[in-house]
């Protein structure tokens, strides 16, 4: 037993306690937790608008609508965040991570729209016409009554999606940013050992995902109180 | 108080409405009664502009409600609406349900909105239940709440579009007693139903519809009594 514990511990202390390593990931993690949290702010932000749009009785809207989500659902994110950091955000120097968030701002908002489009449809058109034979307009209507109710009933697939995109941020190297990923990938090539750094990285985002889940289930409960029979 | 001309609705190429005309006057309680998919529940939902009506006109208080530029929002406030499912909102208390409306539409404030929806409250007899959220009520209790949200308004005519259809039998009942209090107290109301009891009893005038035209009109002992048209003393021996 003995033979292959030290031998673990000595890969432990050569991956993350030599040269300081751990530090590696430790501000990796603080890079994918600010890109993930700006993306998700800017994810919603967009879903909403684009959700509009496609629900709007304008047919330019939906069409724009239409287009957008398209294009980003046909690509693939890496591609996207190549495209915006290289291309569209070229000549502008912000930091890097923020150029990030908003390319994966702009990803998930396309598919954050389809989940806010289907929640607001779920909702029964009586609730509509209850509120509008109250004598209350379109946008009271709207606020106060369909999108209170299908808030609850998109929260498990909204977490849903933030889940995906802080995994999602995971391909940020390619952009030269130093995540969890990177880290880890940084930590392989520099002790030309595979098994610790990647397991390590896996532990890492599997514990941040767990520490969410656990939060948003929370606020779910919450939510539910009207449920009460 | 409301005149209709010659109202029409086509939903594509189905004739719904084929020309109604009626007016309805201030206390009036018209019940109107027909055969399914004879264009009743259409026609109510016309009043209050849910439905666009394709041909005619609609005049509340003489003015047109179905002309372009009219505020809609203006119109639905002067008139409650009762559904057949209730629409309750279900994220919100009894209480809240009451008075969200008037508070939003600056009607009233809140403490006037509570004190006003407790009172409502009583009035359906569901003092207690002001707390209570509607999945915790029965059907005839959720009823009586929509009820009692479409008078915090304070409306001038109130339409029921089939209120007791979704509700189990015993419960039709405590239903009907609010609204019959209702018209004894004066209320303009337009109700499409099935209870031809409480029609009979409550009804100053009756309406049979068929065919999406007004077949037939008058007091309940003439409707019931002696109908005139072929196809009402069809209907009324195959449901009374």
């Amino acid at each position: 037993m003995a033979a292959w514990w030290s031998e673990v511990c000595d890969m432990f202390y050569l991956c993350f306690v030599r040269e300081d390593r751990y530090k590696l990931l430790v501000s990796g993690i603080g890079v994918t937790i600010k890109v993930s949290l700006l993306a998700v702010v800017l994810g919603i932000i967009i879903g909403m608008l684009i959700a509009l749009c496609n629900l709007s009785k304008n047919r330019f809207l939906r069409t724009l609508g239409g287009i957008y989500t398209d294009i980003i659902r046909g690509t693939p994110s890496v591609t996207q965040l190549m495209i915006i950091y290289f291309v569209i955000f070229a000549s502008v120097h912000w930091p890097k991570w923020i150029i990030a968030a908003i390319a994966f701002g702009i990803n998930s908002g396309a598919y954050v729209s389809e989940i806010i489009r289907a929640g607001i449809l779920s909702i029964d058109k009586g609730q509509t016409e209850a509120g509008r034979s109250l004598g209350l307009n379109a946008y009271q209507t709207m606020t106060r009554i369909v999108i209170p109710q299908a808030v609850k009933n998109i929260f498990p697939a909204l977490c849903n999606e933030f889940i995906v995109l802080i995994k999602e941020t995971a391909i940020v190297g390619y952009v030269g940013l130093m995540d969890i990923q990177k880290a880890g990938d940084f930590i392989k090539s520099a002790t030309f050992q595979a098994f610790m750094p990647l397991i390590g990285t896996a532990v890492i985002y599997y514990v941040l995902i767990k520490i969410l889940t656990l939060v948003l289930k929370r606020v779910e409960n919450r939510l539910r109180r009207s449920d009460i029979r | 108080m409301i005149k209709v001309k010659n109202l029409q609705k086509k939903f594509g190429d189905l004739e719904v409405l084929k020309g109604i005309d009626e007016h309805i006057r201030q206390g009036e309680v018209v019940v109107v009664i027909g055969p399914s998919g004879s264009g009743k529940s259409t026609f109510l939902r016309c009043l209050n502009l849910l439905e666009t009506a394709t041909g005619g006109e609609i005049y509340v208080d003489d003015e047109q409600i179905n002309a372009p530029k009219v505020n809609v929002n203006r119109i639905r406030q002067k008139m409650g609406m009762v559904f057949q499912q209730f629409n309750l909102f279900p994220h919100l208390t009894i209480m809240e349900n009451i008075t969200l409306a008037p508070t939003l539409l600056k009607k009233m404030n809140k403490e006037e909105a509570v004190e006003k929806g407790r009172q409502l409250l009583a009035r359906v007899n569901l003092s207690e239940k002001a707390d209570a959220y509607p999945a915790q009520l029965s059907g005839g209790q959720k009823q009586r709440v929509a009820i009692a949200r479409a008078l915090a308004m304070d409306p001038e005519i109130m339409l029921f579009d089939e209120p007791t259809s979704a509700l189990d039998p015993e419960m039709v009942g405590e239903v009907l007693d609010v609204m019959k209090d209702l018209a004894k107290s004066g209320m303009t109301m337009v109700i499409v139903t099935h209870e031809m009891g409480f029609a009979r009893e409550v009804a100053s005038r009756v309406l049979f519809m068929d065919q999406g035209i007004v077949m037939e009109s008058g007091t309940p002992e003439e409707v019931f009594g002696n109908p005139r048209n072929e196809r009402t003393r069809n209907f009324l021996s195959k449901v009374l």
